[in-house]
């Protein structure tokens, strides 16, 4: 009785109801998405997002706009910088990458240290659920469903586009707004994630479910289900749970995902690491009795 | 071997599109005609110049050393590049961007076999343009989808993933998904390399069926042995038209050792 009274503490606070119930929201999305981010092979490119739009977030609070609208300002700058670096230069993607992420990262710090009035650092840095205000709440919600909406009714193409984008091309599918499409996805669910984890760690919501996902499935619908379920999940409990650790919500949220993961990666049925090492056990135990193949 | 004949009249679909092959009385609407087709990658030009004319129900050999732009013709065909100069005339009409009568199988090694996706579920992406905005598969897709399952002998394995099948039933998987989208003209890079000689001998015999029933195929070969086994024509390329025509008359050891540059190299 008194264990159940003490585990329902949280739900006496409205601001930790909100935050459980945004931060589950935040998880779904992230977790659909990142079925397509993972398989896309965009996992570098969400990490650079997420740090691209911390100077757009702190010019937004500067000047009192909506967050959402300088962070998607930036990341879509970002974006074009790498575009425009990569086409005119012989660097490798992962060079281009990591000099236009920090460069960004590093003109929010700026900007943030020089101005003191504007927004809190650690808010952008490591997100704060817990005290998300009404208009940066709104705009969690309206980003939520609008990428929801949008993966709901062209999840097909888009998982074409991933797959073989020649194919998608040679089938008459738009693929230069298939590609823009996800970007733009991808940067407003960096934005709505970035109040629930931080800039730091907005990659793993974008990742990790997706990750475990494809170690559980072979068929993509059901990836799709699967790591929202698991992105929703997580972020439900690791935001319940931080009251007990006192704050650090995206720590524990991220912390949680890690741990499905190593569960995943060592049990998963079939693409698990055990039953993988049961599968060559077996195939070198029962002589050269291999598959036949025609 | 269930043959895919029934594919070209299905019980919707479009009986203009259907393709006699040899001896037809309207050849020009079954043409492909490439002219002065040339290709470059920024500075690099990859083809100049190339012509050929072909129809349907024909096997298409395109023979040359790495870099001659097989590949590069492939993608041309397919609406993938866009050529520098040149047109594309396939059924009298100036191709300028994809067409759905024409399906393009990418090399085995450019596939994401761990794609979470089965069998049928490759298959069925040959759909997609023919979905509508909400890509709900009808009847009559589910269809389609079945014979071209069925006509590369793949329904015992529609619900396995993809990397669990051998190289002959992968090829067979990418077949069955030109077939869903109902393509006239099949462009294959490299089908037979890493094949073992089985799924060699079957897919062979596989592509001499999809061409007797009316399609064209054109395929990147390497292995000049099989050419005469497989092929009616032969296209040697090295960045020009070395030669085209019958493997009889155009496949000869003087026009292989100019495209290959040495008689040495013509061996492989």
């Amino acid at each position: 009785m008194g264990m159940w009274h003490d585990l329902l503490v949280p739900l006496q606070y409205d601001y930790m109801v909100r935050a459980v119930v945004v931060s589950g929201l935040i998880g779904v999305v992230c977790g659909f998405l990142s079925a397509f981010v993972t398989l896309k092979g965009w996992s570098l490119l969400g990490d650079a997002l997420s740090h691209a739009v911390v100077p757009g977030v702190a010019l937004a609070g500067l000047l009192g706009w909506p967050l959402a609208a300088g962070a998607f300002l930036t990341g879509v700058l970002a974006t074009g910088a790498m575009a425009l670096i990569k086409v005119k230069s012989r660097l490798r993607e992962d060079a281009v990458m990591g000099i236009v992420f920090t460069t960004f990262f590093a003109a929010g710090l700026l900007i943030i240290s020089l101005t003191p009035g504007g927004v809190d650092r650690k808010t952008i840095i490591f997100g704060n659920i817990l005290a998300i205000a009404d208009r940066e709440l709104l705009q969690v919600v309206v980003i939520a469903v609008v990428t929801l909406v949008v993966l709901g009714c062209k999840w097909r193409d888009l998982m074409l586009f991933c797959f073989d984008a020649t194919q998608a091309r040679t089938l008459g599918l738009p693929v230069v707004v298939l590609h823009g499409l996800l970007l733009v996805l991808m940067s407003a669910t960096v934005v709505a994630a970035l109040q629930a984890v931080g800039a730091v760690l907005v990659v793993a919501m974008l990742v990790t479910p997706g990750a475990a996902a494809h170690l559980l499935t072979d068929r993509f619908g059901r990836m799709m289900w699967v790591a929202a379920g698991l992105g929703g999940g997580c972020a439900l409990v690791g935001a319940y749970a931080s009251y007990f650790f006192d704050g650090a919500t995206g720590g524990c949220i991220v912390t949680l995902q890690a741990l499905v993961f190593g569960v995943v990666f060592l049990w998963a049925p079939r693409h698990g690491w055990l039953a993988e090492r049961r599968r060559a056990r077996g195939r070198s135990g029962s002589g050269k009795a291999q598959e036949v193949r025609l | 071997m269930t043959t895919a004949t029934t594919l070209d009249n299905p019980p919707h679909g479009h009986p203009d599109h259907v393709c006699w092959g040899g001896g037809a009385a309207n050849h020009t609407q079954h043409r492909l005609d490439v002219r002065g087709l040339t290709v470059s990658y920024r500075e690099v030009r990859a083809l100049e110049g190339v012509d050929f004319s072909t129809e349907c129900g024909r096997c298409v050999a395109l023979i040359g050393p790495n870099g001659a732009g097989k590949s590069t013709l492939l993608k041309s065909l397919v609406g993938i590049l866009t050529p520098e100069a040149g047109t594309i005339l396939w059924r009298g009409a100036a191709l300028t961007s994809a067409h759905r009568e024409l399906a393009y199988l990418p090399q085995r090694g450019e596939v994401d076999w761990q794609f979470p996706i089965t069998v049928r579920g490759l298959v069925e992406m040959g759909r997609y343009p023919n979905l509508g905005w909400w890509r709900s598969f009808q009847k009559h897709d589910r269809e389609i989808v079945d014979r071209a399952l069925a006509a590369m002998q793949l329904e015992d394995l529609a619900d396995r993933q993809i990397s669990a099948l051998s190289g002959g039933q992968q090829q067979r998987t990418f077949l069955a998904r030109a077939l869903a989208q109902e393509a006239h003209v099949l462009l294959l890079d490299e089908p037979f390399t890493g094949l073992d000689q089985p799924a060699e001998e079957a897919l062979r015999r596989l592509l001499r069926d999809l061409a007797a029933e009316g399609r064209l195929i054109i395929a990147s070969h390497h292995d000049l042995e099989t050419v005469p086994l497989i092929f009616d024509e032969v296209l040697l390329l090295r960045r020009r038209t070395i030669g085209f025509g019958t493997v009889q008359d155009a496949f000869t050891p003087e026009a292989i050792a100019a495209t290959y540059g040495t008689p040495a190299l013509a061996q492989p």
